[in-house]
């Protein structure tokens, strides 16, 4: 008697959840789906005209815009990821080993997260202003001649490169964060009995903290890699609806950028399938590459 | 246990105040990377137009603020209505976060506290959706709040508000999150609870609730500012201008397909979105951080 | 290799500027070759002296000498010890094997060598069977053989524990002290242990030292202290059930209870406290100390009488006695005292008289 309740009690607390969720949320994964096969599927109306297996990834995979896309989203997040963790994984490590001040440069270093991306994409877009940009002038005390980053027939690698360190230095914040609170949960004890075993430094921070820290660099590197497949919102704010420099209109442009735009197109029939391919093939993709990235670390994560 | 220093007193202390004077240059040169950026918005808004388009640019601009071009904030209000986008992301945030919070509450609890046929599955359930990227959701509640009628052409604010937080009030995250927090709670308190006679909703709303307040600001706070930030949601399902979120208008404002941006203007513009999500941060630094690494520990 | 401490000396400075001595004037002589355990209450110091015996802490006065040779300003690493950690410290992500050979990557020791000291080492502490384990996959016992192992490996010239036993359940702590027993015995090397067990320090060292706030109370075999404790605080810590305490005093050669002899003393007149062990009664027909039993506990062989305190009545103090005399609860008894279980100590200095 008393199960019974409990079941039907326990339900009814999670109806209001439930409820949202299920329009929301799992309705929309099996609508995707839906989506994904139909043919010229128009949602004003309800009408499709018939079912098809591959024509909506064909589609999408035919767009000369896709490749483009792929390359960028690929380039972004095989590049900003790994040198990202890096930079973090050693600020994380000078950090730990300061004790004045550490509090205040963990909140220097943890700014860039709670920021707007708009508005510090529009900043960054001005640091790399051809004339009044402050990266040229700093690389004028080289003697480089000012490069044309982002503005008015830039190059793709130019902007590509200033995008790069834009989101690079984003990432950095919440990385560091995690890795220096990983560090600080290591036991001193460890480091103790590593002295008394005459370990030396290196050989105590490459068998003791690396291995000690790698349940944590796994879990950043996993998830860094699907945020970063997922790059968009960074794109607009550097560059605007444009995606990319004047004149070159889509340079930059990322997978689920593609996702937007067949999105602002939802009048057309067949316009909302092709977004759903987009987004399945996404996260396709990602799928893969997490998996990839699971079997890797496997091996040299210790728990 | 301190470390202790052996060898040569003087010798040792040097080598280590060498060391860590290494350290620190590091930190410092890596804090200005981060610094930079933030240090370039701040003083272009503060800039006259001259002094904005020149070259070399102008690293410094006096420490005197009256010197400084407030009017810059002024233009850039106008340049848009960032009061109006304001509000509307106010008005937004708290109808979304209130949404979020309550049905947060109520499921957190159910999967915390109460046993039922299913819960197993349903969480795995759960599980599973969160690795599920928002892009696919996306697409069809679009769809969905379309068909519902909040965003035809004729788009009343009304519709649009339902149309930006309706989507969004409930989070799977937020659940396991609180979930989290109300399992630390012990069993005992929840029997003694039962032997005093109260039910189980004013147990949850009489003494978990309270404890964990805590999490419960972190999870407001994270909401608020997602809210605060959020872009291609609102552009998407809100046909007039008026009725966008302040990160649109931002954008909006200083879209560069209309020629030379006026970047003392755009930049004022940017530290008007920017600056209440740093004061945000420090007068709430230990909620915000608490939940973004709780969120990252536990893997 | 024996070890001695002169005037050994820590003080801890906080961050509001407080100074607390947690050693104090420290002057002792560690036997070679022998189990020595240093015993004492929480605070007492012990760890802290264990600490700066192996470089981990620096003292603030005084000297370490390893047989001959000062070692104070030597670092942890080259003095040639092994610290077993009250936690163990094992490395979690590598294995026992692994665990155990880290010391030996530091010295240079070529690899079959080192595999196969660290196979004889864990043999000797007895999970010679368990290399491939990892530490979270092992019973406390066994992380703790483990941690003992990986202290011996490198052959130190001294050995280090503290508080080895505290983690383990009463019935492991049984075993394991023997265990502990046994292993320094096969290797003669010289040991020291903290712990603030009485009952563990006293059924395995060679040699006990009794720490109280920084300061040695007394130093020698532990049947030698328990029987001929110097001051009342070492008489109160060590024994199970612990020593019975009376206040009296010494009064023309008589010691007094209240107004009670008990018996004859030789000493001057002075207010004293009267420790008699709960074996130190004898049940007799007839004596002036007297009083009435409250409870009885009889436990298979020893009867354990519960007695109300002459000095104060809400008190009461124990004494154990043969089961065969067949006492109630209610009755009154008298005793007399075997006087090498009773030690007489001044009230105000604690030291024996």
């Amino acid at each position: 008697m008393l199960e019974d309740q409990s079941n039907v009690k326990a339900w009814l607390y999670l109806l209001p959840a439930l409820i949202l969720l299920s329009i929301f949320i799992f309705y929309p994964i099996l609508n995707a789906i839906f989506l994904v096969f139909v043919e010229d599927y128009n949602y004003q109306t309800g009408h499709y005209v018939g079912f098809t297996l591959t024509q909506n990834f064909r589609y999408v995979v035919g767009d000369f815009n896709f490749r483009r896309a792929m390359l960028n989203t690929m380039l972004i997040t095989f590049v900003s990821v790994p040198v990202s963790v890096i930079i973090a994984l050693l600020i994380s490590v000078w950090l730990n080993a300061i004790k004045k001040l550490q509090g205040f440069f963990q909140t220097v270093f943890f700014l860039p997260y709670v920021t707007n991306a708009i508005a510090i994409g529009m900043a960054f877009a001005f640091l790399f202003n051809r004339s009044y940009g402050l990266i040229n002038w700093f690389l004028g005390i080289f003697g480089v001649s000012p490069i044309n980053w982002v503005g008015m027939g830039a190059s793709w690698g130019n902007a590509m490169f200033s995008l790069l360190v834009y989101v690079t230095w984003l990432g950095l914040a919440f990385k560091i964060m995690v890795f220096l609170s990983g560090l600080q949960g290591i036991d001193k004890q460890y480091y103790d009995a590593a002295r008394v075993d005459s370990a030396s430094r290196g050989r105590v921070f490459r068998r003791i903290t690396v291995p000690l820290l790698s349940p944590m660099i796994m879990y950043i590197t996993v998830t860094s890699f699907i945020g970063a497949f997922k790059a968009y919102t960074e794109v607009i704010g550097m560059f605007g609806e444009r995606l990319g420099p004047p004149g070159d209109d889509r340079a930059l442009i990322t997978v689920v950028a593609l996702v937007y735009r067949a999105l602002d197109r939802s009048g057309v029939p067949g316009a909302l399938s092709e977004a759903a391919a987009a987004a399945l093939i996404l996260f396709a993709v990602t799928l893969v590459f997490t998996y990839i990235n699971m079997q890797v670390s496997k091996k040299r994560v210790h728990y | 246990m301190d470390e202790a220093v052996y060898g040569n007193e003087k010798q040792i202390k040097r080598k280590q105040m060498i060391r860590l004077g290494v350290v620190y240059a590091f930190i410092v040169f890596f804090a200005l990377f981060i610094i930079i950026p933030f240090y370039w918005m701040v003083i272009t808004a503060f800039k006259t137009e001259t002094e904005v388009f020149t070259s070399p640019p102008i690293l410094f601009i006096g420490l005197d603020p009256r010197n400084w071009q407030w009017g810059n904030f002024g233009a850039a209000l106008e340049q848009a209505p960032f009061m109006r986008f304001t509000l509307n992301t106010v008005v937004v945030a708290i109808i979304a976060t209130i949404g979020t919070v309550l049905t947060t509450i109520l499921s957190a609890f159910a999967f915390a506290r109460l046993n039922f046929k299913g819960r197993e599955v349903l969480f795995l359930i759960f599980i599973a959706t969160m690795m599920i990227p928002g892009e696919i959701f996306v697409i069809t509640n679009f769809i969905t709040v379309a068909r519902l009628g909040w965003v035809a052409l004729d788009q009343t604010y009304f519709q649009a508000l339902l149309a930006m937080t309706i989507p969004f009030m409930t989070s799977i995250f937020y659940i396991f999150f609180l979930r989290q927090a109300f399992k630390t709670i012990p069993d005992e308190l929840y029997y003694a609870a039962k032997v005093d006679g109260k039910s189980d909703w004013q147990y949850l709303w009489r003494v978990m609730v309270p404890i964990a307040i805590p999490t419960l600001t972190t999870i407001t706070i994270l909401n608020a500012m997602n809210t605060w930030n959020a872009y291609i949601w609102p552009r998407l399902v809100t046909q007039q201008e008026d009725y966008r979120l302040v990160s649109n208008g931002l954008r909006d404002a200083f879209d560069d397909t209309l020629g030379v941006i006026m970047y003392h203007e755009q930049m004022s513009a940017a530290i008007i979105v920017t600056v209440p999500l740093i004061i945000a941060f420090i007068l709430l630094k230990k909620y915000i951080m608490r939940g973004v690494s709780r969120s990252g520990i536990k893997g | 290799m024996e070890i001695t401490l002169k005037n050994l000396t820590k003080v801890f400075q906080s961050k509001k500027e407080e100074e607390t001595v947690a050693v104090d004037n420290l002057d002792i002589t560690i036997p070679s070759g022998q189990l020595t355990g240093l015993l004492g209450p929480s605070g007492c110091g012990k760890s802290t002296t264990l600490y700066m015996i192996s470089g981990l802490l620096r003292p603030t006065e005084g000297k370490i000498l390893f047989g001959n040779e000062d070692v104070t300003p030597v670092p942890p690493e080259d003095r040639g010890i092994g610290l077993v950690f009250q936690n163990y410290a094992l490395y979690p992500h590598m294995t026992v094997r692994q665990n155990i050979m880290f010391p030996l990557e530091n010295v240079k020791m070529d690899k079959q060598e080192s595999l196969e000291k660290a196979q004889e080492i864990a043999d000797l502490v007895g999970i010679g069977h368990l290399m491939n384990r990892k530490p979270k996959q092992l019973s406390g016992g066994q992380q703790q053989r483990v941690a003992i192992a990986r202290a011996l490996v490198k052959s130190p010239r001294v050995l280090l524990l503290d508080e080895p036993l505290s983690n383990l359940d009463a019935r492991l702590r049984l075993q394991t002290r023997e265990e502990i027993k046994r292993i320094q015995r096969e290797t003669g090397i010289t040991t020291i242990f903290v712990t603030h067990d009485q009952e563990e320090a006293m059924s395995i060292s060679d040699e006990i030292v009794v720490m109280r706030e920084g300061v040695t109370q007394q130093v020698g075999r532990p049947q030698e202290v328990y029987d001929k404790p110097t001051n009342l605080f070492v008489a109160k810590f060590l024994g199970t059930p612990p020593i019975n305490i009376f206040e009296g005093r010494v009064e023309k050669g008589n010691l007094l209870i209240g107004d009670t002899k008990i018996a004859k003393y030789d000493a001057e007149d002075q207010e004293v406290s009267i420790g008699i062990r709960p074996e130190g009664f004898k049940l007799v027909e007839k004596s002036s100390f007297h009083s009435e039993v409250e409870f009885v506990e009889t436990i298979g062989r020893d009867t354990t009488l519960i007695i109300k305190h002459p000095n104060d009545e809400s008190q009461t103090f124990r004494a154990i006695v043969d089961a065969d005399f067949g006492v109630e609860p209610g009755d009154s008894v008298k005793f007399t005292v075997k006087p090498h279980k009773m030690h007489v100590f001044n009230s105000e200095t604690g030291e024996i008289v």
